[in-house]
């Protein structure tokens, strides 16, 4: 029987050790699994009864919610893929090491997976009950595309934002590749591919998906709904904005519906507080953040079930 | 009616409708206009296009049934 509970872990500290002591190898190359939005993530899918549920997920990162899956929810057996080839081989060393007796029921798809876009992956989702991921809802600052709409609404790209971290892909994504999707309008472009392709592949698969709220619930849910989901929120809570992740993405939204009447359909929600007392514009959000770099800001983390409404 | 290269917008509320099509718009040239726009037929063209403003004519806005 797993011997942790996620809730008797203290906030900011969901990751799971194993019984000895070990702790997760992390590279830089790899996302932070003591960052909060893991933490929201695990108690999501704590609450999520995925007991015997086999389980894929995308973007595997550095393997913690496999052992997570398969210590703290009794998975059946777990699955999973990385757009990044090395996080596949790290993974399954940090499964090793901290969830021993449960490591040879995970079973990787080696080399780099885009979403589900290769055979194996496909032929995994295919048996699976339910698929998990958090993926990235900005678009990568330098994308070309982005950029010029970026300089049309007059929105400058901060000091910085430009530069590439280690562990870039797991904030961004190449949002021009994805403009075939509508939801990219609001940096949704890859969850909504990601959507299409379980769609398509698992059909009567469950979706868990993990979402900085942003750009507010309402849409996202509004992009589950038009791919076919009925989504329901597993768990929700307020975390301190990523000082390394770039806002302005969603100040040149805010921008570009000034003056249309819309302003009011569409505000970015962040806040200036933990406890979420004052909300802020992202345009509010980045004057802060322009006048003094370290100001602290929140926004909302919250874990998303979707059941295909034709399953 | 045959449309190509038309911009899906189907599922999108009013504000990320106009942001795609702003976002579509962004360093298109003039003989790529007028831009068709599929929308969804509950979509109320006519907010929509007051909410284009200057940018109404660059666009064609179609509905069809799901």
């Amino acid at each position: 029987m797993p011997d942790l509970n996620v809730d008797e872990i203290p906030s900011g500290a969901s990751v799971p050790v194993s019984a000895d002591g070990v702790s997760p190898e992390v590279p830089d190359f790899a996302f932070d699994p003591t960052d909060p939005w893991t933490e929201t993530f695990q108690k999501g899918l704590e609450r999520a009864g995925l007991s015997g549920k086999r389980i894929y997920e995308v973007g595997i990162g550095t393997g913690i919610n496999v052992a997570f899956l398969l210590r703290m929810c009794g998975a059946a057996h777990v699955s999973g893929s990385d757009l990044d080839p090395r996080l596949v081989v790290l993974a399954e060393r940090n499964v090793r090491s901290l969830a021993p007796e449960e490591a040879n029921l995970f079973h990787p798809v080696r080399g780099e997976v885009s979403l589900i876009d290769t055979e194996e992956a496909q032929a995994r989702i295919a048996e699976t009950d339910v698929i998990i991921a958090c993926l990235p809802q900005v678009g990568d600052p330098g994308d070309r595309r982005l950029t010029a709409f970026r300089k049309a609404q007059s929105v400058e790209l901060p000091e910085g934002a430009g530069e590439k971290a280690d562990d870039h892909i797991a904030h961004y994504y190449p949002w021009a590749a994805f403009d075939e999707y509508p939801f990219n309008s609001v940096g949704l472009g890859l969850n909504e591919a990601l959507l299409r392709r379980i769609r398509d592949q698992a059909p009567t698969a469950q979706v868990i998906m993990n979402f900085g709220c942003r750009i507010g619930t309402g849409i996202i849910f509004e992009m589950f709904e038009a791919n076919g989901f009925r989504p329901e929120k597993l768990h929700s809570q307020i975390v301190r904005q990523d000082a390394g992740t770039d806002i302005s993405f969603f100040v040149m939204l805010e921008k570009a519906l000034r003056g249309t009447g819309l302003e009011k359909d569409l505000v970015c929600v962040f806040f200036a507080d933990e406890d979420a007392a004052s909300p802020l514009s992202a345009s509010e959000a980045q004057d802060l953040l322009d006048r003094d770099p370290d100001t602290p800001l929140f926004h909302e983390v919250c874990v998303i079930r979707a059941v295909p409404v034709a399953a | 009616m045959d449309v190509t290269n038309a911009i899906d917008c189907n599922g999108l509320s009013a504000a990320p409708t106009l942001l795609r099509i702003k976002q579509a718009l962004v360093g298109l040239v003039d003989h790529a206009l007028p831009l068709e726009i599929l929308v969804d037929e509950g979509c109320d063209q006519e907010r929509l296009r007051r909410s284009l403003g200057r940018h109404g004519g660059a666009v064609r806005l179609i509905s069809r049934p799901q």
